[in-house]
């Protein structure tokens, strides 16, 4: 199998929208499709890198909205339990300023996962998903 | 289709229509029947939603659908994901859980059997025996390249198979592609798109077609790296296929097979799998179940209907 056949999935092409919470805007948001042919358990996350414009996101700022909930990229090795079905999107919310509505952006994803069945020869294959996409804000 | 030989496909080729959202899990069902398939199996970790634990509310929604497009779901197919957690591996009683959660899963949708991988390892197979037999599902094993029945741990496991206790709850699922001998043009793409010069990979998948080892091929050639890293992994990948003749010492104990393939051409052959030879060995076995379409060349520039469709006009030729 593949997996950089599925590269250009990981970025959505859906734009970015403002987080707005009672009128005060507290971010922005896009979203993530995992890049494979099927879903994977969060924990088989290894990294994920967001660039902004080539600006590196400081992970603090990052929250991973799945299932109902947001985790921390850092909290996403211990979930192990929680799935990322394959046609389901996960919502990066970049927490600070918003975006000018009508402008676009670079958006970079470097997504490291490891493929949780291939271990049967001592090591994991490991995986650098990377996707880079232009998106307008609305 | 001739005899008791049934075509089905397994879901996932058409994985590039399905994770691109252009072909939802109707769409599939509905386009797999009109094509002719009468039986399917669907990759519970790809097409399943909500896994690995599915509601009742869409095991219903989907045994409606089965029933809408006439299919059978032959088999549930699972993996055995040992590396889940980032600090270890699963135990082998988290293995069992795992497993034995795909074959409620499985029995709720009204499949046959639970397709699982070789790492479920031959202990834990074992211990699965009677719960297959209490819930009444099959738990096979799909033989998957570069395994062939000579592997140690697949001796094993046809042991295990065999033995009369397992009163046909346990088989194999020969998946064709462990008899693939030389590159599909997916991977002869994927060279020539890398850089490897045309005339050197027809040079050197002509010397490798013709036995020769690695270094020969090598030493008889002037190769960038780059080419060399492509004879390499063209004899990693295609150097020991299983033989034909193995295919019907596995039959007693198949009650299910893969028919993979990555590239067939307008004619609707593959020039790389010994379909013909195989068909045959199927033909005078009396092998009763489904041979599932099991499309893996997956590109987004492929239309894999048209791949499925060919599948389909091939096997019917070669069962008439």
């Amino acid at each position: 199998m593949a997996f950089e056949l599925f590269n250009r999935i990981l970025v959505s092409d859906e734009d970015i929208t403002n987080i707005t919470v009672e009128g005060i805007e507290i971010g922005y948001e896009f979203k993530l499709q995992y890049p494979s042919y099927r879903g994977t358990f969060l924990s088989c996350i290894e990294k994920l890198e967001i660039r902004i414009d080539n600006q590196l996101i400081e992970t603090p700022r990052i929250g991973f909205y799945i299932n109902g909930k947001e985790v921390l990229i850092n909290e996403l090795a211990e979930l192990f339990r929680e799935y990322w079905f394959i046609t389901d999107f996960a919502v990066l919310r970049i927490y600070g300023e918003g975006l000018e509505i009508g402008t676009k952006h670079k958006v970079e994803v470097l997504l490291r996962h490891r493929i949780p069945y291939t271990g049967y020869f001592g090591n994991y294959m490991v995986e650098d998903a990377a996707c880079t996409k232009v998106l307008n804000v609305i | 289709m001739a005899g008791k030989v049934k075509l089905g496909i397994s879901l996932f080729s058409l994985t590039p229509l399905f994770v691109t959202r252009q072909w939802d899990l109707e769409r599939c069902l509905k386009e797999v029947h009109e094509m002719g398939y009468e039986g399917i199996e669907v990759v519970a970790a790809q097409m399943v939603p909500n896994y690995p634990y599915p509601s009742d509310e869409w095991i219903q929604d989907f045994k409606g659908l089965l029933k809408k497009y006439e299919l059978t779901l032959v088999t549930w197919s699972a993996y055995i994901d040992m590396g889940i957690r980032a600090d270890r591996d699963l135990t082998e009683e988290e293995i069992i859980q795992y497993t034995r959660n795909d074959m409620i899963y499985a029995k709720k949708a009204g499949a046959q059997m639970v397709r699982t991988q070789h790492a479920i390892s031959p202990k834990i197979y074992k211990r699965m025996l009677p719960f297959c037999k209490e819930i009444g599902v099959k738990l096979v094993i799909e033989m998957h390249s570069p395994h062939h029945p000579e592997v140690d741990v697949w001796k094993e496991y046809l042991e295990i198979m065999r033995d009369p206790a397992s009163e046909g709850y346990f088989g194999v699922v020969p998946d064709f592609g462990i008899f693939q001998f030389t590159p599909h043009k997916i991977a002869i793409d994927s060279y020539l798109e890398g850089g490897c010069r045309k005339e050197a990979l027809d040079k050197i998948i002509m010397e490798h077609e013709s036995g020769r080892s690695l270094e020969e091929i090598i030493n008889a050639g002037d190769y960038t790296e780059y080419e060399k890293g492509v004879i390499a992994d063209i004899k990693h990948k295609f150097s020991a296929p299983a033989k034909v003749g193995d295919l019907a010492k596995l039959l007693s104990c198949t009650p299910y097979i893969h028919g993979k393939f990555h590239y067939l051409e307008k004619n609707c052959e593959d020039s790389t799998i010994p379909y013909g030879e195989l068909m045959e060995s199927i033909k005078n076995s009396g092998f009763e179940g489904y041979i599932a379409c099991e499309y893996e060349g997956h590109r987004f520039d492929i239309d894999p209907k048209e791949q499925i469709n060919r599948f389909a006009i091939m096997i019917d030729k070669m069962l008439k």
